[in-house]
């Protein structure tokens, strides 16, 4: 961030700036470069392209820099009237100068070209203008300015609705827009980082780099950022001295010392751009945006995270454009960038000035134009006695000073006069050619950052600009941005908040000796327009909002600065009005006659600067959106062809497709059917598992589950029905007894890391004094389901012979530890989804891959068939589970036909409130299940209707949940919720289903398609 | 049962090719390798029996249990690591597979609830002059040398996934645990964290 | 945000669960009796009735991302200012936070 600090000097004649040794040749490659000074390095030339043309740079330069090194002046098409537009600024404040970076994929609309650093090979253009920057057919806009003034849109589109949409907004935003994105996935990589420190030192000016010095010295923690690829701030702008030396020259001193402390981090290219509670801060850095392309391994951008234990905010200040008539002319420039341009760059913005300013800050104006060899023709000031240094300034440099303002710029795509009133004779207009005008109506404090919590900048008229008002815990401002205006109060300020912020860390800061500065007068009387009848006076370059459209607010009372604001898009371009919001306000103080601060006051919020989408998401784009978590048996399931699904964070196979399918419903019926009739194998190692120990584990499983678990016998698994304190059901699983204090419970896959902070609640909130301790094991098992006729005897081949599996052995629902391959520990649950005799076996991760591949060798002479999710869900369908489709959300245990499981003889989360009279009222939609007696399709979502019903909510009787082909039974089998539910076994109905086109009559039934004895399972 | 013994897989065994990898410019910044001997298993107190639990590791183990988070280091190659209130994660340095539990659960019978996790953490374990800079671009807690220490660990996450962190030296060098279904997005953004700094990967690591 | 865990220090908002009040306590009621009058008040109240008051105001977080513990947080919605942390369990046994 600049620091503008230094930038109010008026000088005392006797040490005005050190006397130029250049006679500033232009440069054959370059005509208006200056032959030395700068910080430009001349021994390392830059080529690269606007518009199409080559051009030469240096490094160092920035493409603002080196386009005015090349005498181009016109860069850009305003927003909404395609004006010509020039170089306002020469940092990110910039509001004209948007150009389109780069080509292809990593083409970049809106940037700044006061902050584009040049590299070799850059290629920008221009932006909204058609065909041709110089010949733009949308400039006829500016002849309807009268109808598309403040609140157009509001006002001349509002009727036909439809036409806004299809008509309207595309014409608008084509003739109107800005640039274009890339419209290609971006190529780069981005990501972000945390960082800790100390003392956060925001921008590094004078007060900045005195900040990070007096804390860094006394041995904090300090990261010190600025936005600029450049450290020193305004230091590097002006044309001062500080103890005898260059002030560019002394910052390079102090920045050798920063660079020496092991504990400063120094972040160039590293805007801070939002400030957040508790020291939070965030901020982008620029990390490859200087190269044609990132070098290898590194990102384009990186977003910091930055804990602070302290904060000083030393981001300088923003110069104030002056309002007057066509103020938007190439050529019409703020002083101070007018400085950075001829001091910092080497460059000349024009060959004849004029300098129009309400401050002193014009005395270092007059005197860097004249040492750059730049005719000045005249110094405008509206000040008359109060204007006594300037007036002694141009006098010294032979300009004549006239006391009055200009009222109207001249020119079209480049200044050429400006036409000048002056106080003394306002009748006469007094014109002076000149392809620069240096401007500057005064400075604002960047207090951006000091307001995103919500602080309202408060109004200081002796400064004539806002200042920071109630601060962000931990922060304080220094410099420039405290409204402390002046080299020597840059530094004293700045050193004085380093070293208290070093201190509050609890590190002693010795006194940081100040350096000789000399008298800095930086008087300043507030001008906030120009009264003239001639010519558009901008407040807003980038939204295009000039003096009219406030004038036009207030008459229609959108006086309040929200108001203002937002009917006249003031503010709200990218560059956030960071030279507009101010004077705008201000002139609406004026016509409403209010004060500035009963006018009211802008809130800032992050971004300072915009950021770009790609930067905050870092590496989590795509496929690394979020993490994947993988079973053991992945790699062999890749093996084997699955195609895999994303459940939750898991990567699950679908199905398991084979040469000749012709869908993915034949690997289904496939696998379905092998399961039936030999054995199948699904990896179901996604579960949720949670082991739980205690002398309360049980009781604690009674509250937490309805059915009741202290009742399960060791060696013994049990269905398990979860529900919320609602009353709705929350999840199901399994619960198996391991010991008397020792239980295993599964969650379904979705809702394992939700089950687990319920169990934390209900233990550590509810229930503290319960001796139960449970740890998540979901990852340290692997866990197989074998279903299907044959599965014991595939089982039998896996565990040890010592262990007795058979049916009297270990029945349905039993539990138990038994080893496999020759001692490997394994749990072994007799539990069956499918509907088929099965098994869930679990092995410890590590042996997860080789058990998938030995059972399924073992199986193989049996016809084993591993099965994927599609398979997974027809066999619970046929077997009438209720699955996430019924547990939605919105079930109970009730509407689940799962009632006969809810416990009368215990407390349990939701035992009260499920037994609310709604919930359980007779026409709850409850669950049944259906076969299609039409030939039409059926999906889930589609709604049953009584025969003969008009489709309307009023008729509607519940939905489809789950619908599938059965392979076993041969047609279709579904389940749904239905009014009345069992009750209506036997009814036909319609399954509706609009948004697909479908409308089939069904027949209810019961759930359960397959074996509702349950003899399979106990086979 | 088919002839063959059951093979265990390492969980970064298929993704930590061992080599140098990412920037080359200079000396590699960060190394990374997998251990793979060593033995996990979750501790936790119970109810009431924490003074008892801390006084029965103590004299079996020959360490006390950390109440805030730290490692301790016991006899025979057992560490243990604070894992929140009342749970610790106890390590087995070239632990046998399914040993670290009977071995805890007898000394600890009814006192703490121990469940085997030897298979459901990864270790991993970083090192280098510039695996700080790694781990920033990930992790959320402050790993400087005046805010965690050898010694110190911490439950936080890296990239969206949970981990248990512990610092083992002051090269510095770290371990971290990460659920194993989760190594393969956490190495992923690990290396890719790591490529600026150039990374040099060995498979396995000894856990001692 | 930054929320300070008795057990783990100082970490960022981005580790933590929010859940609300914790000014609620589960109603106790026993088993068969009738959900009318006061019990079905007092249960609308835990289950859906939250206050939200501008200014201090005891919070639930869960420690999701760190070490799991329940925590009670004394925040100032408001400024967002951290006045207390606590452990739940132990704020619900010494009875200065109502549950069962
Ligand atoms: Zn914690």
């Amino acid at each position: 961030m600049v620091d503008a600090a230094s930038n109010k000097p008026a000088r005392a004649a006797a040490e005005f700036a050190p006397v130029r040794q250049t006679a500033a040749a232009p440069s054959a490659a370059s005509p208006y470069r200056l032959a030395t000074g700068g910080i430009v390095d001349r021994s390392a030339p830059l080529l690269f392209s606007f518009d199409g043309r080559n051009y030469g740079g240096l490094r160092g330069d920035t493409l603002a820099s080196a386009l005015l090194a090349n005498g181009v002046r016109l860069v850009g098409r305003s927003f909404k009237y395609h004006r010509p537009r020039g170089i306002l600024a020469a940092g990110s404040e910039e509001p004209n100068a948007l150009v389109e970076l780069r080509e292809g994929a990593r083409r970049e609309p809106n940037t700044r070209a006061t902050v584009a650093e040049l590299y070799e090979g850059l290629a920008a253009v221009s932006q909204n203008r058609w065909p041709s920057l110089w010949f733009d057919c949308m400039a006829v806009n500016s002849l309807f300015s009268p109808i598309i003034g403040a609140g157009f849109y509001y006002k001349t589109f509002m009727w036909p609705a439809s036409f806004w949409e299809k008509l309207y907004e595309p014409m608008i935003r084509r003739a109107a827009g800005l640039g274009r994105a890339a419209g290609m996935p971006d190529p780069d990589t981005y990501e972000k980082a945390f960082a800790h420190c100390d003392v956060l030192v925001i921008g590094s000016g004078p007060a900045g780099l005195m900040a990070a010095l007096a804390a860094g010295r006394a041995g904090a923690r300090v990261i010190l950022c600025d936005e600029d690829f450049e450290f020193g701030g305004r230091l590097l702008a002006e044309c001062r001295d500080i103890d005898g030396r260059p002030c560019a020259q002394w910052a390079g001193s102090l920045l050798a010392e920063l660079a020496s402390l092991p504990e400063v981090r120094m972040l160039k290219r590293t805007t801070v751009f939002g400030a957040y509670d508790h020291g939070v801060y965030a901020a982008i850095e620029r990390v490859a945006d200087h190269l044609a392309t990132p070098s290898p391994h590194m990102p384009r951008q990186r977003v910091w995270n930055i804990v602070a234990k302290r904060t000083v905010l030393a981001a300088g200040a923003i110069e104030r454009p002056l309002v007057f008539g066509n103020n938007d002319r190439p050529g019409v420039m703020l002083g101070g960038a007018v400085r950075a341009y001829l001091n910092r760059f080497a460059v000349k913005p024009g060959t004849r000035a004029v300098v129009f300013a309400n401050n002193d800050d014009a005395v270092a104006t007059l005197l860097d134009l004249a040492a750059a060899g730049i005719s000045v023709q005249a110094c405008v000031d509206p000040r008359g006695a109060d204007a006594g240094v300037v007036r002694a300034a141009a006098q010294r440099i032979g300009t004549r000073f006239v006391n009055g303002a200009v009222v109207r710029a001249r020119g079209g795509h480049r200044l050429r006069a400006v036409d000048v009133s002056a106080v003394a004779e306002p009748w006469h207009k007094l014109t002076f050619p000149c392809d620069l005008l240096a401007m500057s109506g005064g400075w604002s404090p960047s207090v951006h950052l000091s307001s995103h919590l919500g602080g309202r900048p408060q109004w200081s008229d002796a400064l004539a600009a806002f200042v920071p008002g109630p601060l962000p815990r931990g922060m304080s401002v220094a410099g420039a941005a405290a409204g402390e205006f002046g080299l020597a109060a840059c530094l004293a300020g700045g050193a004085k908040a380093g070293a208290e912020a070093a201190g509050d860390c609890g590190f002693a800061a010795k006194p940081v000796a100040m350096p000789g500065i000399g008298p800095e007068p930086i008087g300043i009387a507030a001008l906030w327009r120009v009264r003239a009848k001639r010519g558009k006076a901008f407040v807003d370059f980038q939204n295009d909002v000039t003096v009219s459209d406030i004038e036009l607010a207030e008459r229609e009372g959108f006086r309040a600065v929200e108001h203002l604001k937002r009917y006249t898009t003031l503010g709200m371009a990218t560059d956030q009005g960071k030279t507009a919001n101010v004077n705008g306000l201000a002139i609406m103080a004026e016509l409403t006659e209010k004060t500035i601060p009963a006018t009211g006051a802008t809130r800032f919020r992050p971004p300072y600067t915009p950021v770009a989408i790609g930067a905050l998401a870092g590496h989590h784009r795509r496929k690394d959106f979020k993490p994947t978590r993988l079973t053991p048996g992945h790699a062999w399931a890749q093996e084997q062809g699955a195609v895999f699904m994303e459940t939750g964070l898991w990567l699950r196979a679908q199905y398991f497709p084979q040469p000749g399918d012709n869908s993915w419903l034949d690997a289904c019926n496939r696998e379905v059917t092998a399961t039936r009739n030999a054995v199948g194998v699904c990896d179901v190692s996604t579960l949720g598992k949670i082991d739980l120990q205690g002398t309360d584990a049980g009781l604690f499983l009674d509250r937490l589950y309805a059915n009741a678990m202290s009742s399960l016998p060791v060696g013994r698994a049990r269905y398990g029905l979860m529900l919320r304190e609602d009353g709705f059901v929350l999840d199901d699983g399994t619960v198996s007894r391991l010991a008397e204090d020792h239980f295993f419970v599964t969650t379904t896959t979705a809702n394992a890391a939700r089950v687990m902070q319920h169990m934390d609640f209900c233990h550590q909130v509810l229930w503290p004094d319960l001796d139960v301790q449970f740890v998540s094991v979901s990852d340290q098992w692997a866990q197989y389901s074998l279903a299907g006729p044959k599965a014991r005897e595939v089982l039998q081949k896996l565990v040890d012979g010592q262990h007795d599996i058979s049916n009297t052995a270990f029945p349905y629902m039993a539990a138990g530890e038994v080893t496999v391959g020759g001692g490997v520990p394994a749990r072994l649950f007799r539990i069956s989804f499918s509907g088929e005799l099965a098994y869930e076996i679990s092995v410890p991760a590590r042996f997860g891959d080789a058990v998938i591949r030995a059972v399924v060798a073992a199986g193989a002479p049996l016809g084993i068939r591993p099965y994927g999710l599609e398979a997974l869900s027809v066999m619970r369908i046929e077997k009438g589970h209720v699955g996430g489709a019924e547990i939605n959300g919105q079930t109970t245990a009730r509407d689940l036909g799962l009632e006969r499981m809810v416990s009368s003889k215990k407390d349990f989360i939701g035992r009260v409130m499920a037994g609310r009279p709604a919930l359980l009222a007779p026409d709850r939609p409850a669950f049944v299940g259906f076969k299609s007696v039409g030939d039409g399709a059926i999906g889930a979502g589609a709604h049953f209707l009584p025969v003969g019903a008009e489709p309307s909510a009023r008729n509607d009787e519940g939905h489809v949940t789950s619908v599938a082909y059965s392979p076993t039974l041969g047609h279709l089998v579904g389940l749904g919720l239905l009014k009345g539910g069992s009750k209506r076994l036997g009814e036909k109905m319609r399954a509706y289903d609009p948004l697909r086109g479908r409308d089939t009559l069904i027949e209810v039934c019961s759930p359960v398609f397959y074996d509702p004895e349950g003899a399979r399972l106990r086979a | 049962m088919p002839d063959q013994a059951l093979r265990q897989r390492a969980p970064l065994e298929a993704l930590a090719r061992p080599g140098r990898f990412g920037a080359t410019s200079a000396a590699a910044g960060v190394m990374l390798s997998e251990i793979r001997d060593r033995g996990l298993a979750s501790v936790a107190a119970r109810k009431n029996q924490r003074a008892a639990l801390l006084a029965a590791a103590k004299s079996a183990f020959g360490c006390g249990l950390p109440t805030r988070p730290r490692r301790a280091f016991g006899r025979d190659g057992l560490s243990f690591v604070w894992a929140g209130p009342d749970q610790w994660v106890a390590m087995l340095d070239h632990g046998p597979v399914g040993g670290i539990e009977p071995r805890l659960a007898a000394s600890l019978k009814g006192l703490a609830s121990v469940v085997d996790q030897s298979d459901g953490r990864a270790v991993v374990r970083i090192g280098g002059a510039r695996a700080r800079a790694a781990l920033a671009k990930g992790m959320p807690i402050d790993l400087h040398e005046r805010a965690f220490t050898p010694g110190d660990a911490a439950l936080t996450f890296f990239s969206h996934i949970n981990v248990h962190i512990w610092q083992v030296d002051e090269t510095p060098t770290y371990e971290i645990a990460v659920p194993r279904s989760f190594v393969g997005s956490f190495w992923h953004w690990l290396t890719e964290a790591s490529a600026e700094f150039g990374y040099e990967a060995t498979g396995s690591n000894s856990s001692a | 945000m930054r929320i300070p865990c008795p057990y783990c220090g100082e970490r960022g908002n981005a580790e933590y669960a929010y859940l609300g009040d914790a000014g609620v306590s589960r109603p106790q009621t026993p088993l068969g009796a009738a959900l009318e009058g006061a019990t079905l008040d007092a249960w609308m109240n835990y289950v859906y009735l939250r206050d939200n008051p501008a200014g201090a105001h005891r919070e639930l977080w869960y420690h999701a991302s760190g070490c799991r513990a329940w925590l009670i947080v004394t925040r100032n919605v408001s400024t967002h200012e951290i006045l207390n942390v606590e452990a739940a369990n132990g704020a619900i046994r010494d009875g200065r936070v109502g549950a069962l």
